[in-house]
């Protein structure tokens, strides 16, 4: 294909892509249609419905994937216990010292929930949920809470498990492990980066900060760390099982909701009527991903058909740009798409045509996902269409002006972890190289 | 799109009652195998350190895993979970608003209606081709597969029932009512995935 | 000129896609262009599994796939795992060679045609501890992926372990697995060095990778196209037998040079895995019937 009919062919493509969806059809249907356009430009003699039910089935029917719902099952019972209440109490006594107190709450509990939660708005809205109110009670900046909260929920995408670096993994075909052992070392420069900001923010504003909390014995600290039990627990029986050998990877899914529910119970925080609630909330949101996952999966391999990928990858090879050209220019790209699109959305929507000009410029496609969850962690706290801003302007009562505003400095220091990334990859790919080596 | 009555129907109470308890049933049944994926998981966990393996138990984790995704999709999308951007039009009102909901659910009805077609054919063709599985147990591919077959041709007709709910001036079951309050609008972010 | 898509599940450095890639060239040259074949790896397009499948509803003209995937299917697309049965890269010829007609005629009944098949490294015992007889398998977490493998634990009296592939690395290096019967080809890929110690050059059984086209896809090219095509084949076959033996000394090498023991096993265990590997063969026996029959007559008088 020449340089003006392949534009012209994928520009037809992602056009009636965009169409579709912001007329409002149904992701998953918009690329089922948008796949089958793609798919008249592939060789003659193809049958184009058969392929997309293999390539449905064989997407669906598989056993890593089988650990997305158990992922979602698991945030949808602890979402329904008193966890992020407990959280906070057996934080909270070990901040006092550190310039910015409770602030830190916000980041380490997120931390802290982005690994039982694969959603960034579920994150937020667990962790706001007690520490809004605490925060206000004690006369905290509202500005630093908010910010820190918007910034600080994002990391329900990074920590693992994460549902946008399971639709990524599919879409790009590598491994989930992967994805998910490559998103923690990124998650803490992240978390250090946020609590950096507020250390430098508080002490440039010791006006703003309330007055330390009583000194508390340490008898007593102790006894409000207990309340951390339950969630380390749960995270070490998650992480545990995998590296004890009692679990593979995706069976570490099954442990956390057992240990989920064993918590629900234990709080008696689950009846029956909640208990089914669960399941059918995690089975809807399920059928709801894996229907994108299949559009996406059909509108993958018909352009895999067309050679259109490879065609435009060359072609954007043939402008020379340096890699992190091409990074700073898709950086800019994805932070203006993620100011309208949700970031399932942007995943699906980009990845057929970015991730071959990626191959050809040396990137790592798992570096490149961490990279891509690093974006739409950015575009949860852009407006006009940001869910962590949704959230919190909802929980705070202030309008989506002032949360944006007061996320700003996260989204850059978001950025800054781009940046970091980026100069140094191995961060991203030292742990799953060593877990999983091939 | 105001002036109309949400649980107007143009179909006989029996038939609108049967359709609505055959997509909700066949979500319960998508929730049973989530419940199976979980039982099957843990049990081939579990099961190592005391000598119980379960042969083919990652055959049977990935059928449940389709069975559980596509028999929800019909009671999904009638719950308003099936997610589409609302950047555009949820800033149409009336008239505007109404055709644009009978194009969307035209343009998702055929689509919908082409993958069903499809994903029946090729369950078809299993059974036709005598296809097995290729694990420790041999079993005909044609059952599994029916669940997705079953769970798409669900979803084709439920999209046709809006369809042509919404043709005869109902308003759209897919879409939730505006939220009422705080908490309904942060567990329909959630409920995204966001 | 006509386009024909060729799908593998393997990743372009692979030895049988390199050679694909051999392959699709021959045909372009020798059909002057008029027959474009394009390979694409990595399972980009189908996944292994289904890979024939898609062949044969016309969704791929071509394709390329691991054949013994298919043995619940038909017990002849099987015999290249029956254990012990062809220990050599010679032997394996033979006994290709002997069922040939047979996985012709079975591809043909679903409307594809055998183009070449080209061989895998011989399949060993990786542990880590002495094995010195199959005794000495006995209790260990020992992965079952088919039918063959779940069938040596049963009678070695190893704890049979469903573990996917893409999970194989871990699930080596926190004992999920202790031991597996796999090619050395496995063991670079996954550097299973890392968690095992030894390598059994058991040679038990030597799989094959077979690429077929979809018959009517074939037929409806003028003859001369059609020869390019076979011709290429025959080339890629040679081609392919060549690289086998070749890149098994390689990946023994590489297993070496990790540290890994490649140890040749004892006549005690060879012994004990002949009497496994008899009565892997009667089990075939009885699922080919007749036909399996008369190939395996066939392959002992060759
Ligand atoms: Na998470
Ligand atoms: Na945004």
């Amino acid at each position: 294909m020449d340089a003006s009919h392949l534009v012209e062919v994928s520009g037809l493509i992602l056009g009636s892509l965009l169409l579709l969806l912001v007329g409002g059809v149904w992701i998953g249907a918009a690329l089922l249609i948008c796949g089958f356009i793609a798919m008249q430009f592939a060789p003659a003699g193809i049958q184009l419905g058969a392929a997309l039910a293999t390539n449905a089935w064989s997407g669906a029917a598989s056993w890593s994937l089988a650990a997305l719902p158990l992922f979602i099952w698991m945030g949808e019972i602890l979402f329904r216990t008193r966890l992020s209440d407990e959280m906070f109490r057996g934080l909270a006594p070990w901040l006092n010292w550190l310039p910015g107190r409770l602030v830190h709450v916000n980041v380490l509990g997120c931390g802290l929930f982005g690994a039982v939660s694969g959603s960034s708005a579920a994150t937020t809205a667990m962790v706001a949920k007690i520490t809004l109110p605490e925060l206000k009670k004690r006369g905290y900046n509202e500005r630093i809470a908010l910010g820190s909260l918007a910034g600080a929920g994002t990391l329900g995408f990074l920590v693992p498990p994460s549902i946008p670096m399971i639709v990524y993994a599919v879409a790009a075909n590598v491994s989930i492990i992967q994805m998910f052992m490559a998103g923690l070392l990124p998650a803490v420069i992240v978390m250090g980066l946020y609590m950096g900001a507020i250390v430098v923010w508080h002490l440039m504003n010791k006006d703003q900060s309330p007055p330390p909390e009583p000194r508390m014995p340490f008898r007593a600290k102790l006894k409000e760390t207990l309340n951390l039990i339950p969630l380390a627990l749960l995270i070490l029986t998650v992480f545990g099982a995998l590296l004890l050998g009692w679990a593979t990877a995706t069976e570490c899914a099954a442990w956390g909701v057992l240990g989920a529910l064993v918590i629900a119970l234990w709080q008696r925080a689950l009846t029956w009527k909640t208990f089914i609630d669960s399941i059918m909330g995690a089975t809807r949101m399920t059928s709801m991903i894996m229907l994108i996952l299949t559009g996406a999966g059909y509108m993958s391999i018909a352009m895999g058909y067309t050679g259109i990928p490879n065609a435009l990858a060359s072609w954007v090879d043939s402008f020379q740009l340096s890699p992190y050209a091409l990074i700073a220019v898709l950086t800019i790209m994805y932070v203006l798409l993620g100011c309208a699109i949700d970031g399932l959305s942007m995943i699906v929507l980009t990845t057929v045509v970015v991730l071959p000009m990626i191959q050809q410029a040396g990137f790592d496609l798992v570096w490149f996902g961490i990279f891509l969850v690093l974006m739409v962690e950015m575009a949860q706290i852009t407006p006009p269409v940001g869910f962590n801003l949704f959230v919190l302007q909802t929980m705070s009562g202030r309008d989506s002006l002032t949360v944006a505003k007061a996320a700003l400095p996260f989204f850059f220091l978001l950025l800054a972890a781009v940046a970091v990334l980026t100069i140094f990859p191995d961060i991203v790919l030292v742990l799953p190289r060593m877990v999983y080596p091939g | 799109m105001s002036t109309a009555d949400p649980r107007h129907s143009v179909f006989p109470e029996w038939l609108r009652k049967g359709l609505d308890a055959l997509y909700l049933g066949a979500g319960y049944l998508g929730g049973i195998f989530l419940v199976a994926i979980f039982v099957i998981m843990l049990s081939l966990s579990a099961g190592r350190p005391l000598g119980i393996d379960i042969p083919a138990g990652d055959d049977f984790t990935a059928w449940c895993m389709a069975a559980c995704a596509f028999l929800a999709l019909a009671h999904t999308f009638r719950s308003a979970e099936l997610i589409r951007m609302g950047l555009v039009i949820d800033r149409l009102n009336g008239r505007a608003r109404h055709i644009v909901e009978i194009a969307c659910t035209a343009i998702g009805t055929v689509a919908v209606s082409y993958f069903a077609w499809y994903a029946i054919d090729m369950t078809w063709t299993s059974w036709k081709f005598n296809d097995v599985s290729q694990g420790v147990i041999a079993v005909k591919l044609w059952i599994p597969q029916m669940a997705m077959a079953v769970g798409l041709a669900l979803l084709a007709l439920a999209f046709a029932d809006e369809l042509i709910h919404v043709l005869f001036g109902g308003s759209p079951r897919y879409e939730k009512p505006p939220v009422s309050n705080d908490e309904e609008l942060i567990e329909r972010i959630m409920e995204s995935g966001a | 000129q006509t386009a024909w898509v060729l799908p593998s599940a393997y990743p372009p450095a692979n030895y049988h896609v390199e050679n694909l890639m051999q392959f699709a060239k021959d045909v372009d040259t020798a059909s002057g262009g008029k027959l474009k074949i394009t390979v694409h790896p990595n399972a980009a397009l189908f996944k292994a599994p289904d890979i024939k499948r898609a062949v044969q509803t016309g969704q791929a003209q071509a394709g390329e796939v691991l054949i013994s995937l298919h043995e619940n299917e038909n017990p002849v697309f099987g015999i290249d795992v029956v254990p012990f049965l062809a220990t050599s890269f010679e032997q394996s010829k033979k006994l290709y060679e002997a069922s040939k007609p047979a996985i012709e005629k079975a591809l043909d009944e679903q409307g594809l045609k055998l183009l070449y098949a080209t061989p895998w490294p011989p399949q060993g015992v990786f542990t880590k501890k002495d094995v010195n007889s199959v005794a000495d398998l006995k209790g260990l977490k020992w992965r079952a992926y088919n039918v063959g493998t779940s069938r040596i634990a049963e009678l070695v009296g190893a704890q049979p372990v469903t573990v996917q592939a893409a999970e194989l690395p871990q699930a080596l290096a926190t004992g999920v697995v202790e031991s597996l019967m796999t090619s050395s080809a496995t063991g670079v890929d996954s550097k299973i060095w890392e968690s095992l110690t030894h390598y059994y050059d058991t040679q038990a059984w030597i799989p094959k990778n077979i690429t077929f086209v979809n018959k009517a896809a074939f037929e409806a090219l003028d003859p001369e196209i059609q020869k390019a095509v076979t011709d290429s084949a025959a080339a890629a076959e040679a081609r392919g037998w060549e690289l086998g033996v070749e890149k098994t000394k390689a990946y023994m090498e590489t297993l070496q040079k990790n540290g890994m023991q490649v140890v040749e096993p004892s006549e005690e265990l060879k012994k004990g895995l002949a009497d496994v590997g008899a009565k892997l063969t009667e089990d075939w026996l009885k699922k080919a019937g007749a036909d399996g029959a008369a190939i395996l007559d066939a392959y002992k008088k060759m």
